[in-house]
């Protein structure tokens, strides 16, 4: 996958992501068939690197496994939702690759002004690349239709980043 | 004979919608009619309805919510009626909607509990979602609407009116969330200005919403405050009758026919809810 460079939140309750600056990897020969993330193929070095990722900052709320915390669609006491799966079974492939890098990088609160979430904005955190990576990983792990399906939503999100 | 006028008893209108051109209206009693409210003909009650539903493609199909719990389906614009509940929990049915782009598609939201949803024209029940979250507190849907707008995630949206307000979420349950222009986030990512919006007022109950097929972008809510009508799908809004309004259902065809109970009578209003008339009171 090509390198993400230059974007940046501007800050937590205004999330302003500056421009997307691509720059050709070249170890990136292995692209996985198919798969994409921001319109460009994902190789598996990148999704080694996803599942690296995805095990140290995700996997404690989002399951090993992809699956979620138990009985995600009820409430927790504080009124927040607990974290969804990233499986076929939750609704992560419903939502455009710019609209998921989006909320891992801003927060919830980035695309839905004032929702909590237990879920941290990942700027600072994780770098553009490692955010691209996981993503792509997650993408990875899913059957066809749900890839096929969020393929399209991905396509037709015609905003930028 | 339905009775439009004595609010509080057993004969209050809970619920209306529209059957292609045929009217219902039901409560403790269910009633149709099939020439726009000159007259009626009294159909058997599944039970005591808090909400219905119909789809425009699929003529004489009726959801109904009920109170004590269950879905009631018809197939016959209400003549005869099947009940729908495995995977319910107990409790009112005091919401129900019908996918706009799926009549097989259906969603209950039962009082106490959460969203539930059937994929299978009401036979079997699952939970979608927990209830929606406004002003720190957990409040059951009063109304539901399937709204034919695109959501950006591959589906449309489902609206809600609480006890606090207006909420709505995708139909791919990923949260709750305020009404806001569609093109809200992209505003909030560049920075700039957002939107125009005139909400309903903040924290009154929303009773009652519908959303035509013939121009889903147009909303009508009844609200304690009036009959109120949006022509941008939900973020500005236009009282257009000050009395106090509980059930609405537009038609599927003509999204200026609308049939609303406010003041407690049955008006019927044929230009978007500008002017309005009784209709009979049977």
């Amino acid at each position: 996958m090509r390198r993400l460079t230059g974007i940046g939140l501007a800050g937590l309750t205004v999330a302003v992501i500056g421009g997307v600056v691509l720059a050709q990897s070249s170890s990136e020969t292995a692209a996985l068939e198919g798969l994409t993330f921001l319109g460009e193929p994902v190789a598996e070095a990148d999704l080694e690197a996803g599942e690296r990722v995805y095990a140290e900052s995700c996997a404690s709320c989002h399951g090993e496994n992809l699956e979620g915390q138990p009985d995600w669609r009820r409430r927790l006491d504080n009124g927040r939702m607990p974290a969804p799966p990233h499986d076929e079974t939750g609704h992560t492939w419903h939502h455009s690759d710019r609209n998921l890098f989006i909320v891992t990088k801003g927060g919830v609160q980035a695309v839905v002004p004032g929702y909590e979430s237990d879920m941290p904005a990942f700027e600072g955190i994780l770098t553009d690349d490692e955010i691209a990576d996981v993503l792509a990983y997650i993408k990875s792990t899913w059957p066809e239709r749900q890839r096929e399906f969020q393929a399209e939503v991905s396509a037709n999100d015609k905003g930028e980043l | 004979m339905p009775s439009f006028t004595r609010a509080g008893s057993d004969n209050k209108i809970r619920a209306l919608a529209f059957d292609g051109d045929v009217l219902l209206t039901a409560g403790s009693t269910l009633a149709v009619s099939g020439d726009n409210g000159g007259s009626w003909v009294e159909r058997a009650t599944p039970g005591k309805v808090l909400a219905l539903a119909t789809h425009s493609d699929r003529p004489g199909l009726v959801a109904a919510g009920l109170e004590m719990g269950d879905v009631a389906l018809s197939a016959d614009g209400g003549a005869t009626w099947r009940i729908g509940n495995a995977g319910l929990p107990n409790g009112d049915v005091n919401a129900i909607a019908i996918a706009s782009r799926n009549p097989d598609l259906i969603y209950a939201a039962v009082r106490g509990d959460g969203l539930f949803k059937s994929e299978d024209a009401g036979e079997t029940w699952t939970l979608a979602m927990d209830r929606p979250w406004l002003k720190e507190a957990e409040l059951d849907p009063l109304t539901l609407a399937s709204v034919d707008l695109e959501t950006g995630m591959g589906g449309i949206w489902i609206y809600a009116g609480t006890e606090m307000g207006l909420t709505r979420v995708p139909d791919c349950f990923c949260r709750w969330q305020d009404v806001q222009p569609g093109n809200a986030m992209d505003a909030l990512i560049s920075g700039d200005a957002p939107p125009p919006e005139n909400p309903l007022p903040e924290g009154e109950p929303v009773l009652s919403l519908a959303s035509s097929h013939s121009a889903p972008e147009r909303l009508y809510a009844a609200l304690p405050s009036g009959f109120w009508a949006s022509a941008d799908g939900g973020v500005v809004w236009t009282r257009m009758a000050e009395e106090a309004t509980s059930a609405i259902a537009v038609h599927p065809r003509d999204e200026t026919y609308i049939a609303a109970v406010i003041g407690d009578t049955l008006k019927l209003s044929r230009d978007g809810g500008a002017t309005w008339r009784a209709a009979a009171a049977g």
